[in-house]
């Protein structure tokens, strides 16, 4: 479904990933975790192309994308995200922010696409908040809208970058509960979080990077019970 | 006692005058905030854009703008357009007015527009929307919500500034006040008629900016 190769980037002198080679198969679930500073959401970045890459190259069903010539922006509708801070747009509606993109972008019937929002509001429990506004809302309920504008563009893999580190703790379940169910529905998905339990009920591969390396690519029974790396040991130690 | 009297009096006697020259200080105010507004868009949208040039114009204009006075600006341009075209002095002053504010306006919108939150921009371009979409649908929107208390202080001052144009023979408030007291000298109580219309003009706008605001503020972040 989207293949990573040799993906090299640096900010300046520092070399933030190191040649990394990802594959994400269909239907599969993906997490990534590390320290702080490894490279997971740089990684995540480079997938949507939001971070320009270095060298490396990136194929998105079967398509090689080239930057220079493919337009980025046909790219990334096709590439949802989810990121730490929600970014919901505060000037619109919940509902307003889930069917802005298909509008705009889609030039989609603003009619089908409010019903579009409107059932994807309901998936996420938040059919009643539809004409609310996004300050209104608390954390847990901005990730969930966040998630429900990504899938409103009906993307072919959904990229999360730390959905639940902004939260309130008593919040991150129900934004878990929601991947929970779109994984099981089978949508493919590359996940940095720091929910270990997540990984380890969700995930069908768990990877580790390490100062802009992979070091341990496993399904999460391998991962967290007998992982061959030392570093891959230390963390779980540390954050369990 | 006496000079209250004499305030009252000038004031009862002046005011169709003074009426009519209110007038024209708010056509004068009203054409140069919409010409600045128009020009402040553009030039901090070639401020903030990738190229050098445009950058390079947008700056130019407002090192000008910024470091050299008002007046200087409007015996300019009356004294430089209207040797090109033929123009009245009210369109003159006008335009000086305009072309002025421009250079403030554009960087309360570009301070705006900087001002919002990289992911906003991030999370637009992640849905696949251009830049120009993002900026258009998300970006400036709010910016413009954040420029207007900016906006109307600077609106005011328009309205202030716009008694310079005296200078240029624009018969605006300032203008026939001074004539009025000239004519019956009274300058002291004239000039604190015509301070007070300004005051009631300027507390007008600065309620009507303040009501706008509120109105944005409701339910919204």
């Amino acid at each position: 479904m989207i293949i990573g190769e040799n993906i090299h980037k640096s900010f300046g002198d520092l070399e933030v990933l190191k040649g990394i080679d990802l594959q994400v198969q269909p239907k599969e679930v993906v997490v990534l975790v590390g320290v702080s500073g490894s490279g997971k959401s740089t990684l995540l970045r480079c997938f949507n192309f939001l971070e320009e890459m270095n060298s490396g190259k990136i194929t998105i069903d079967g398509h090689t994308i080239n930057p220079k010539k493919d337009k980025l922006a046909n790219i990334r509708a096709e590439v949802g995200m989810v990121f730490q801070h929600f970014n919901l747009f505060p000037h619109k509606t919940v509902l307003e922010n889930v069917i802005e993109a298909p509008i705009i972008v889609k030039k989609m019937d603003k009619e089908k696409a409010k019903q579009l929002g409107r059932s994807l509001l309901e998936k996420v429990g938040l059919a009643d908040k539809a004409e609310v506004y996004p300050s209104k809302l608390s954390g847990g309920q901005k990730q969930r809208v966040a998630i429900a504008r990504a899938l409103a563009m009906e993307p072919k893999v959904l990229l999360f970058d730390e959905p639940t580190s902004a939260l309130d703790p008593e919040l991150v379940g129900e934004v878990l509960q929601v991947m929970k169910q779109l994984a099981e529905e089978g949508m493919t998905m590359v996940v940095v979080t720091h929910e270990m339990k997540f990984a380890k009920e969700v995930a069908d591969r768990v990877i580790m990077l390490d100062k802009g390396v992979i070091i341990e690519d496993a399904d999460p029974k391998t991962f967290f019970e007998n992982p061959k790396n030392e570093r891959t040991r230390q963390f779980i130690q540390l954050v369990e | 006692m006496e000079t209250l009297r004499t305030i009252f009096d000038i004031f009862m006697t002046t005011y169709p005058g003074f009426l009519e020259a209110v007038v024209i200080t708010l056509e004068l105010t009203a054409i140069s905030v919409v010409l600045g507004t128009v020009l402040g868009l553009f030039f901090a949208l070639m401020k903030i854009s990738n190229s050098k040039i445009l950058q390079g114009i947008a700056n130019l204009y407002i090192t000008i703008i910024r470091g050299t006075p008002l007046l200087v600006q409007i015996m300019f341009l009356y004294f430089g357009i209207t040797q090109l075209i033929i123009l009245d002095n009210f369109w003159a002053g006008a335009i000086a007015l305009g072309v002025h504010n421009g250079a403030y306006i554009a960087e309360i919108f570009r301070g705006a527009i900087q001002g919002i939150d990289s992911g906003q921009t991030e999370a637009s371009r992640a849905l696949g929307m251009t830049n120009n979409q993002a900026m258009r649908r998300i970006v400036f929107p709010q910016a413009l919500r954040r420029s207007i208390p900016p906006l109307g202080n600077q609106f005011i001052i328009t309205l202030k500034d716009s008694s310079l144009v005296w200078m240029i023979g624009v018969a605006e408030l300032f203008s026939v006040a001074n004539r009025s007291a000239a004519s019956s000298f009274k300058q002291f109580e004239t000039f604190i008629v015509v301070g007070f219309y300004y005051l009631v003009l300027v507390m007008i706008f600065t309620y009507i900016v303040r009501w706008y605001e509120n109105r944005l503020d409701v339910d919204k972040a």
